[in-house]
């Protein structure tokens, strides 16, 4: 997290909504209300709520749900999605199973 | 469904006419086309059911990225069958949460 | 290491267009795709482009598919397949996971062409089986040849929800209903118009309150929503289907230039900063199609050659003249494309409310999904005329030129501008050959005889499904709101290679229905509605 947030801002209680048990991350089953209390409990980031719920540490990494977790985080905090940063891009991009990473080929 | 005839596609190229078992039953598909079509095609529309929830999943994104199709492929969990090409004989099952290798059970 | 003067990432209609740009200019190129088959998304649309000539207008996409496909081979383009890039790094070299290992290539340059991926809208029930996205239903149907369900809810009116919604149609599905949130069809008239002729309503402003079902979609509940995307109590509406597709947008794939290090900026998602050449922030990193922001196929093969002739200049494998005549020839194809309502300038605005030419939009057809029968007089391509004669109801400013080039005697006029509305002169003799019919991509080209024989007249409309009616058949003609007006007898019906599976139907109907008429449907299958 490279960009300073200013945390003492009030963003007001958590107020259930009808729509908090819609789940938003398929692979680990996480739902809205479940991201949204997060929020309220003082994760304000992308990363931090990534790994305190583990939205995007699924089998599909985030390709599904990161939008939708944006949207929903930014919402609680009164701000634009795009005000939000990302959680850092690492290789692999896609998921490799480790026994692949063992068998590197020099091809010339 | 299989679409039979389309108006604009002349043939959709597949492979010979093959068996293979879902979940202990014996269904036809043609060798090469992913295993989630013909799935489809034998109107089975549920490859898994989710760790926590127990919902039940199927295909969705059919292109290999979002993982809600993943089966046990012959003994391996966690297959993306949207993108697997089906062989002749493949034991395709059912899969239950994370899943286990047929391995580990034994 | 495996050395390439180009290496891209992607097999798509950008990565194989920049592909072939920079093999023609002599460089040795590698393209990387994860998938099992190239082209992208071009495979599975099974419709015709528009565009003009230069663009591959009227040409199915599958088709432009093969030949990009076939040029870059012949080219000696190595196209790896299965093979997924797992990151970028620095100095230029990409790693790649193919045949079960861990492979390097070194780059003398990149085209990261990695394209976009669905969006996604989460509502009760959105995760149950039969809940899936437009463009997977695409695979499914035109490459699996699967239908992926009988009764479909399509979430969505753009291009992409309006064009896979017919293709449904094709598949032998059941299209329920079309739904969006927005007060406005957002794709092309046309495509919205092809559907609702066949009897396909449009919910505009109308949402997906929840799936319902036990184990797969059995139902779907909509309703209606305000202008922050409530529900409005009260409008729920129920529908029997087995299938809910979303089509909600695209979100550019940009994870490698964001770990490369690029900058980033919004443009409809997270995307490469890059200039106009396609370079981004990392020298001799180039970015092009969807993952450079979304537009369509057609600017995705224009933008890739650019980024291609730009690597080609920075490795000195064409000089500055000739790079700016090959930027300059591609940059003017793409300004084409750039305009009208639906230029990229232009979109999600809500506030146009006539064509380029002045004449006032259909309000019905954004509300609704057709033109209305008082709206479509006002337009230039739809004339009263004695004898045969050509009606287009193409009534915005799409970039869109075929059917010009198609009519040899004259008859329909477009000009330079390929957004300009077309027009029908009156002053020429129409011959009924029906090429217009069958070569707009937009099936929105009629032959109308308003007087016949005494009391009737014909309607030939463009026909593509199964199966194709008989002559001497005896149906219902519907009208552009898919309602039943008339008996309709098939009196001709065409279908020539150069049609390329555009089939010519000619209905007989009382002449006070020639303006009406805009589909057939047989006895049986409109009993079945």
């Amino acid at each position: 997290m490279s960009e300073i947030m200013d945390r003492s801002k009030d963003i007001g209680e958590f107020i259930p909504r009808p729509d908090d048990d819609v789940i938003i991350c398929r692979c680990e089953e996480i739902t809205r209300g479940e991201i949204r209390k997060a929020v309220h409990m003082g994760l304000w980031t992308m990363t931090e709520v990534k790994r305190y719920l583990r939205c995007g540490m699924g089998l599909c990494q985030g390709q599904t749900c990161s939008k939708t977790v944006k949207v929903i985080i930014a919402s609680e905090l009164g701000i634009k999605p795009q005000e939000l940063e990302e959680c850092t891009a690492r290789p692999p991009v896609r998921p490799i199973e480790l026994g692949i990473f063992g068998n590197e080929v020099e091809k010339l | 469904m299989r679409i039979k005839e389309h108006p604009i596609i002349d043939s959709y190229d597949k492979g010979a006419l093959i068996e293979f078992t879902c979940d202990g039953k014996k269904l036809n598909g043609y060798e090469g086309e992913p295993v989630a079509a013909a799935l489809e095609a034998n109107g089975i529309k549920i490859h898994r059911y989710t760790r926590k929830r127990h919902s039940p999943r199927g295909i969705f994104c059919a292109i290999g990225r979002c993982t809600d199709c993943v089966m046990e492929v012959d003994g391996k969990p966690n297959v993306r069958t949207c993108v697997t090409p089906l062989k002749a004989g493949m034991t395709v099952k059912t899969q239950y949460g994370d899943g286990q290798r047929e391995a580990e059970k034994e | 290491m495996r050395r390439y003067n180009l290496c891209v990432i992607g097999a798509g209609p950008a990565g194989l267009s920049a592909a072939i740009e920079a093999a023609k200019t002599g460089m040795s190129v590698g393209v990387f795709d994860e998938n099992q088959k190239a082209g992208g998304q071009l495979f599975k649309q099974i419709h015709k482009f528009f565009g003009s000539r230069e663009h591959k207008a009227s040409i199915r996409g599958f088709n432009i598919g093969y030949e990009l496909l076939t040029e870059a081979k012949a080219l000696g383009v190595d196209v790896h397949l299965d093979s997924v890039v797992i990151g970028i790094y620095d100095p230029l070299r990409i790693t790649v996971c193919e045949d079960g290992c861990i492979t390097n290539y070194a780059a003398d340059n990149i085209v990261v062409a990695t394209g976009a991926s669905e969006n996604t809208v989460p509502f009760e029930g959105w995760d149950l089986p039969g809940v899936l996205g437009a463009g997977a239903a695409q695979t499914m149907m035109n490459l699996h040849g699967v239908q992926p369900g009988e009764k479909i809810i399509m979430l969505g009116s753009g291009n992409v929800g309006l064009v896979v919604g017919f293709q449904l149609l094709q598949a032998g599905c059941k299209v329920e209903a079309v739904v969006d949130a927005l007060p406005h069809v957002g794709g092309y008239g046309v495509h919205a118009s092809k559907l609702a002729r066949t009897g396909v309503p449009f919910y505009l402003s109308h949402s997906i309150v929840r799936a319902e079902g036990e184990d797969h979609v059995t139902g779907v509940v909509i309703a209606q929503v305000d202008s922050h995307f409530n529900f409005l109590p009260g409008t729920e509406k129920h529908f029997d289907a087995d299938t809910v597709c979303l089509a909600v947008g695209l979100n550019p794939m940009s994870q490698l230039t964001r770990m490369a290090g690029c900058e980033m900026v919004n443009k409809g998602g997270l995307v490469p900063k890059t200039d106009k050449y396609g370079a981004t922030t990392i020298d001799g990193l180039f970015a092009a199609g969807d993952v450079a922001g979304i537009e369509e196929a057609s600017s995705a093969m224009i933008t890739g050659r650019i980024a291609a002739l730009s690597a080609a200049k920075r490795s000195g494998f064409i000089d500055e003249k000739q790079f700016e005549d090959g930027y300059n020839e591609n940059h003017s194809s793409i300004l084409k494309l750039r305009k009208g309502m639906f230029a990229p300038e232009n979109r999600g605005r809500m506030d146009i409310t006539k064509t380029d030419e002045g004449y006032p939009l259909s309000v019905s057809l954004l509300e609704n999904g057709f033109v209305s029968d008082t709206e479509i007089r006002t337009f230039p391509g739809v004339i009263s005329e004695e004898g045969v004669h050509p009606v287009i109801e193409c009534t915005q400013n799409i970039p869109c030129d075929p059917c010009q080039e198609a009519c040899r005697v004259g008859c329909i006029k477009i000009g330079e501008g390929i957004t300009s509305l077309p027009q029908v002169n009156a002053d020429k003799k129409c011959v009924n050959c029906g090429r217009c019919v069958a070569v707009c991509p937009g099936q929105a080209i009629f032959l109308v005889d308003e007087e016949t024989e005494n009391g009737f007249g014909t309607v030939t409309m463009p026909y593509e499904f199964l199966p194709l009616p008989q002559k001497g058949d005896i149906g219902v003609g519907l009208d552009r709101a898919g309602k039943a007006v008339c008996t309709a007898e098939v009196t001709d019906v065409k279908s020539r290679k150069e049609f390329d599976h555009t089939n010519l139907l000619t209905v007989k109907v009382p002449s006070e229905m020639v303006m009406k008429v805009r589909f057939y449907k047989g006895k049986e299958a409109a009993k079945h509605e």
